[in-house]
């Protein structure tokens, strides 16, 4: 996957393992994948890989073997992050493209197009048709 | 071309309409600038997704030829539209390989783990990492993919997968905790 990696990517919008996100409600809706005795990372780990806190300090043992894991880890999401399209893709994308299916009357004159009949404009059609007739009624008593 | 627009994403709409406007109109290239504009970070999920290249690939391929015989169903951004028409795609590629009993977590398994002596290099991290990620459950790669390799905020993705920034967040930890529990005998 070397290929796909651009050193010089797009400007980020965010670092992956660094961003900054509000603290917000842990709702406990899923199963834990791992046993509890595995899972030995600090809370403080999570809230610095959250953006919440600044990297933490002092750790000892297996705290500080978390923070030095994901360091390592986030050097190879940031990598990941600047990871681009491969440059076939757009144009093969396109050439795959259907021919554009318009809708059937698109281009045609507003004359040669069909009439969509909705509620609103038949009551329109329907008092304008009235008048018409009311005025043509008119005309002819009127004679 | 790539963008690197800095707009607001009020303009984003409104430049995607537009777009989208000229391509409803009969402006089949104009879908072009749309694939260039959203491509990168769709790839980016589909290959964390299912760890190939080439099936990222054919998911975005597909996702856009869905996108663009639906162009005119577009209801508010293309890109969280988009969006979900590539992650359905990965997880339906996902369905089909477990229906097909194809398990990574028997075939992909890394055989052997270096001695602490060895100097760990950039390919063998990545491909260890590919590995850990694809024995998580979908739901779990998928945030930590979307937290740390796309790198949205958790707001971003509770509106593009429509659930609530707390579940995420007990998503992403649970991720970290257990690709932690699958490398950190190599690389802690």
């Amino acid at each position: 996957m070397e290929h796909h990696h651009e050193p010089e990517g797009r400007p980020e919008r965010e670092r992956p393992l660094r961003s900054a996100d509000e603290v917000g409600p842990m709702s406990d809706r899923e199963v834990p994948l791992v046993p509890q005795s595995t899972v030995d990372a600090p809370d403080a780990i999570h809230r610095w890989l959250d953006g919440e806190l600044p990297e933490p300090t002092g750790l000892r043992g297996d705290a500080a073997r978390s923070v030095e894991f994901w360091r390592r880890l986030g050097e190879e999401t940031d990598k990941r992050r600047r990871m681009m399209t491969p440059a076939h893709l757009p144009d093969k994308i396109m050439s795959a493209l259907p021919p554009m299916s318009l809708p059937y009357n698109a281009g045609m004159p507003w004359y040669k197009k069909g009439i969509r009949l909705t509620t609103t404009s038949a009551v329109a059609v329907g008092a304008a048709l009235f008048t018409m007739g009311w005025i043509v009624a008119r005309a002819l008593v009127a004679r | 071309m790539k963008t690197t627009a800095t707009t607001s994403p009020i303009d984003q709409l409104e430049a995607d309409q537009e777009i989208i406007s000229k391509v409803l109109a009969g402006d089949r290239n104009a879908f072009g600038v749309l694939i260039q504009r959203y491509s990168d970070p769709l790839f980016r999920h589909a290959l964390g997704m299912t760890g190939s290249p080439d099936v990222a690939e054919d998911i975005l391929q597909m996702s856009f030829i869905k996108a663009y015989h639906h162009l005119s169903e577009v209801r508010g951004r293309f890109d969280a539209w988009v969006f979900r028409i590539v992650a359905n795609g990965c997880k339906d590629w996902l369905k089909n390989i477990r229906r097909t009993h194809l398990s990574y977590e028997e075939d992909d398994q890394p055989t052997s783990y270096a001695t602490p002596e060895e100097e760990l290099d950039r390919t063998e991290l990545r491909d260890d990492l590919d590995t850990a990620l694809l024995q998580l459950p979908p739901s779990l790669r998928e945030a930590f993919i979307m937290k740390h390799v796309e790198g949205r905020s958790y707001e971003e993705m509770a509106d593009l997968l429509g659930t609530t920034v707390g579940a995420l967040k007990m998503r992403v930890h649970r991720a970290r905790e257990a690709l932690q529990a699958l490398l950190e005998e190599k690389y802690a």
